[in-house]
């Protein structure tokens, strides 16, 4: 069992413009396809860590990244066991 | 000279050509590539053409000084945009104004909403040199009015229309001006912030030097358009109506991704050669060209004289000939390009006295030398010793 955090967005435009602003941060993120237990307006979404999602949340934030929501699932066997959002 | 044929593109008004090498590269390259569809599933090559088609939204408003790139909404070309902003904004009882220089683009969505009972219209009359006159603007509001249209730069005799002064006109009454930049993009700066700009349709294939199927529309924050199409997104899937947000919203069905490619490539040939060395070189080419046509005898030449004014567009009749039958003959005795007729602006062509007669148009680029010009310019006096002019 292991545990993902991912960040969702209002729209691509909105996950790129995030991408692109976290290129030169030295944080651990992957764009990722949503998984299909969070809802999200956008298509992808970016993976971080657990620790890092409030920092990345925040960040993302003041530069006025349209977020739609902060999760933490808990992952196992390519299925979700437990989804909670986090903001 | 008859007999020495040429390869004279003079019809950059209508699409550019030559593209900057880079255009072609940039645009096989991605079509080659293995990019996915922009928007759709969430895999590695999917996100390659997210974050190109990102990259063509952030240059696009960089290059017109728009603050967020999400306002742009990629279309087919400026008729599309142009469409998309008269059929997503206007509502039964409304009132257009509109200039006399408009491009059918224009035109016939305003006719069609007009025929069908929907919207109210009055023409801005124009200078037998383009210029809309003011005076009428100022007389010409209603309660009603809804939109104000404006073509920037003329297709028929290049003249550029003050548009700040007549969106500050607008915005004193509450409306919102939509600028038609067909002509004017990639040839003279555009800034919507300084100009105040509300709605913005732009081609892509012209001065951007992109290839077609390219454009878009800026819509400024807070003006919601009713979507012109709807359909997939690959967002919000489980909702019923197209989604509400920008782009999104008037971006339905799968995008030009290919042509955008091109289209990047060629903004940054205009950023890297710079806009203003270009608009000085084309006015050059211009102030050569209209100056030996007046040498020509017999000619009459339309649109002001100042290049100061003007995009690198003139147009000109000969004598009493047909200026369709004129372009046949520049072609194929000399291999010069040129278009000829009405230009789909008939009202222009009315206010400049040429309707329905219309005139030849020459529209030089960013690649034509003056030699072309002086080419150009001994066919034309072949011709008119040929015709008995
Ligand atoms: C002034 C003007 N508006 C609109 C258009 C339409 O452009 P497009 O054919 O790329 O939609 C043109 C070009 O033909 C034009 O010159």
């Amino acid at each position: 069992m292991g545990q993902n955090c991912y960040i969702t967005f209002s729209s691509i435009h909105q996950a790129i413009r995030a991408e692109k602003l976290l290129e030169k941060k030295r944080y651990a993120y992957k764009m990722v396809p949503v998984p299909r237990s969070i809802s999200s307006s956008c298509g992808s979404a970016l993976q971080c860590t657990c620790q890092d999602i409030t920092a990345l949340g925040n960040f993302l934030g003041d530069k006025n990244i349209e977020i739609e929501g902060l999760y933490r699932v808990k992952e196992a066997k390519l299925r979700a066991l437990s989804v909670e959002k986090l903001s | 000279m008859t007999g020495n044929k040429n390869n004279i593109y003079f019809d950059n008004a209508a699409t550019s050509w030559p593209k900057p090498e880079t255009v072609y590269h940039s645009a096989e390259i991605h079509m080659r590539s293995a990019f996915g569809n922009p928007g759709r599933s969430g895999h590695t090559r999917t996100l390659a053409a997210d974050r190109l088609i990102y990259r063509v939204r952030e240059k696009t408003a960089d290059f017109f000084n728009i603050a967020d790139p999400a306002r742009i909404a990629f279309t087919l070309n400026a008729t599309d945009a142009l469409n998309m902003a008269i059929k997503g904004l206007l509502e039964k009882g409304d009132h257009v104004l509109y200039t006399a220089m408009e491009h059918n683009a224009v035109l016939r969505p305003l006719t069609r909403l007009k025929t069908e009972g929907i919207i109210e219209t009055t023409m801005i009359p124009c200078s037998d040199e383009g210029d809309p006159d003011l005076v009428f603007l100022e007389n010409a509001y209603r309660p009603s009015t809804r939109l104000l249209i404006i073509n920037h730069a003329s297709n028929v005799v290049g003249t550029i229309v003050p548009i700040k002064r007549m969106i500050e006109s607008a915005h004193q009454r509450g409306v919102p001006a939509l600028v038609d930049t067909a002509q004017s993009a990639g040839c003279i700066k555009i800034d919507i912030q300084a100009d105040d700009i509300d709605l913005l349709a732009f081609t892509g294939h012209k001065s951007l030097l992109g290839p077609t199927g390219t454009g878009g529309l800026y819509v400024r924050p807070g003006l919601d358009l009713k979507p012109l199409r709807e359909g997939g997104t690959g967002s919000q899937s489980e909702l019923d109506l197209q989604p509400e947000n920008m782009p999104e919203r008037l971006e339905a069905g799968t995008l030009n991704s290919t042509g955008l490619a091109g289209l990047l490539a060629g903004i940054d040939y205009i950023e890297d050669r710079g806009l203003d060395n270009i608009h000085d070189q084309e006015k050059k080419i211009r102030a050569y060209l209209y100056e030996r046509l007046l040498d020509i005898k017999g000619i009459t030449v339309f649109g002001p004289p100042e290049t100061d004014r003007c995009t690198c567009v003139v147009s000109f009749n000969l004598g009493d000939t047909d200026c369709g039958s004129l372009g046949h003959i520049l072609e194929n005795r000399y291999g010069i390009f040129c278009r000829t007729g009405l230009h789909c602006a008939p009202y222009a062509h009315r206010t400049i006295g040429t309707f329905p007669a219309g005139t030849v148009r020459i529209s030089p680029g960013i690649f034509t030398k003056t030699d072309d010009i002086d080419y150009f310019i001994k066919a034309l006096k072949e011709i008119a010793t040929l015709t008995g002019i």
